[in-house]
């Protein structure tokens, strides 16, 4: 059985989600939006499918590989624009070609999570927010093995490590290999991505937090969707790069070329130690003597 | 960046940032202007569009000083939304009277 997927491409509400090069590639509980729906295909009985994307499409055969993890096998199509429903079937779909899953699996636009076609991901980032909460408890899919419902309501990845002393409230989501430290509190309505990084006494609420992302000690994230160093307040749309990496940075690699030559590995290797200060102690850094406001007496 | 002392109200504006590239200079300023003992401080923030640590140090110096005298008001006023969410990201909010108008 055959179905068609179509990436969704650029959405001007929501242009941090594609950091990645794609929409379709966006991190969704442990997996891309790409990979999810290839799973619930899978699962619908596709062997074949094929992804229509107008984006980078190395970016999406990057994501989603040949489809082997899913028994399935995929190919990209690389197209100028976004081809509606419609105009897909007209032209990727020969007339009388059968095997094709039925309608309306057998022509997708990813532009929701499998299952929940009145949860739209990109009309907004409130919108985002909102699908991927309602779509939570479907999240633990048959390939999520690694993130268990621990309490109701209240998913962690085996191989996370949570303080005994962090406040985990349902729901919350807490992916594969995630650090929560002392004091912290997850929850309510919280997406932690998987790597990522919640350090002491930190809050995370009705926030979504990406991918190998740090959220430093003492903030609170709350209301926002935080990825790397970008803050976004999903209900204003207002959003800020935050210049302090020890309050909200990324923890992934940067994407740059290579430092390759001798200058760009001597660089390197001056690179500051990354254990980061808490937040009241760097901001009191230079509070002291001289620098410090007075009151005349 | 502009400083108004008027009737016992000192008025900061016009800060477009708050770094660790000025905000040495803003707590020299501050701490010059606060030799009149005014029993308001209002910083207008409707203009600052970027601030780091540095910046959230030098207002945290200024609201310990403030905290330790009985009767002084201290008012963040109009920041800017991406403003406001450095200030909640980091709990500041908590500390500051944010006024808009």
């Amino acid at each position: 059985m055959t179905t068609l997927l179509i990436c969704p491409s650029i959405r001007p509400a929501v242009p941090h989600l594609a950091a990645l090069g794609s929409l379709a590639t966006a991190p969704v509980f442990g997996d891309c939006l790409l990979g999810h729906w290839i799973e619930h295909m899978a699962a619908r009985g596709a062997r074949e499918i094929r992804v229509i994307t107008a984006d980078s499409s190395e970016r999406v055969r990057e994501a989603v590989g040949d489809g082997e993890r899913w028994g399935v096998r995929v190919s990209i199509i690389a197209s100028n624009t976004e081809p509606t429903r419609a105009e897909a079937v007209e032209r990727f779909r020969l007339a009388g070609d059968s095997g094709w899953l039925p309608a309306p699996d057998d022509v997708v636009l990813m532009s929701h999570l499998p299952g929940c076609p009145g949860l739209p991901l990109f009309e907004s980032y409130s919108s985002w927010f909102a699908a991927l909460i309602g779509w939570m408890p479907r999240a633990r899919t048959p390939s999520r093995v690694r993130v268990n419902e621990i309490r109701p309501g209240i998913w962690a990845g085996s191989r996370s490590r949570v303080s005994p002393t962090a406040a985990l409230i349902a729901p919350c989501w807490i992916g594969d290999q995630v650090s929560v430290e002392a004091g912290a509190v997850i929850g309510p309505g919280a997406v932690i991505e998987d790597r990522s990084v919640i350090r002491a006494k930190a809050t995370v609420t009705q926030s979504w937090v990406g991918p190998d992302t740090i959220v430093g000690s003492l903030t609170s994230v709350a209301n926002s969707l935080a990825w790397g160093s970008t803050l976004t307040d999903w209900r204003t749309d207002s959003s800020l790069r935050v210049p302090d990496r020890f309050l909200l940075g990324s923890l992934a690699k940067p994407q740059s070329a290579p430092a390759t030559d001798r200058f760009g590995r001597a660089l390197a290797a001056k690179e500051p130690s990354r254990s980061p200060p808490n937040v009241i102690a760097a901001l009191r850094s230079g509070m002291s003597g001289a620098s410090d406001i007075k009151l005349p007496s | 960046m502009k400083i108004d002392n008027q009737k016992q109200c000192l008025s900061i504006s016009e800060i477009p940032e708050l770094t660790a590239a000025n905000s040495a200079n803003f707590r020299d300023q501050v701490q010059s202007a606060l030799k009149d003992s005014p029993s308001v401080i209002e910083i207008n923030l409707s203009q600052t569009r970027f601030m780091d640590s540095s910046g959230l140090g030098a207002l945290f110096a200024l609201y310990r000083a403030t905290a330790q005298r009985k009767g002084v008001i201290l008012r963040l006023l109009n920041p800017a939304p991406e403003i406001q969410q450095l200030l909640e990201l980091t709990q500041m909010q908590l500390l500051f009277e944010i006024v808009r108008r």
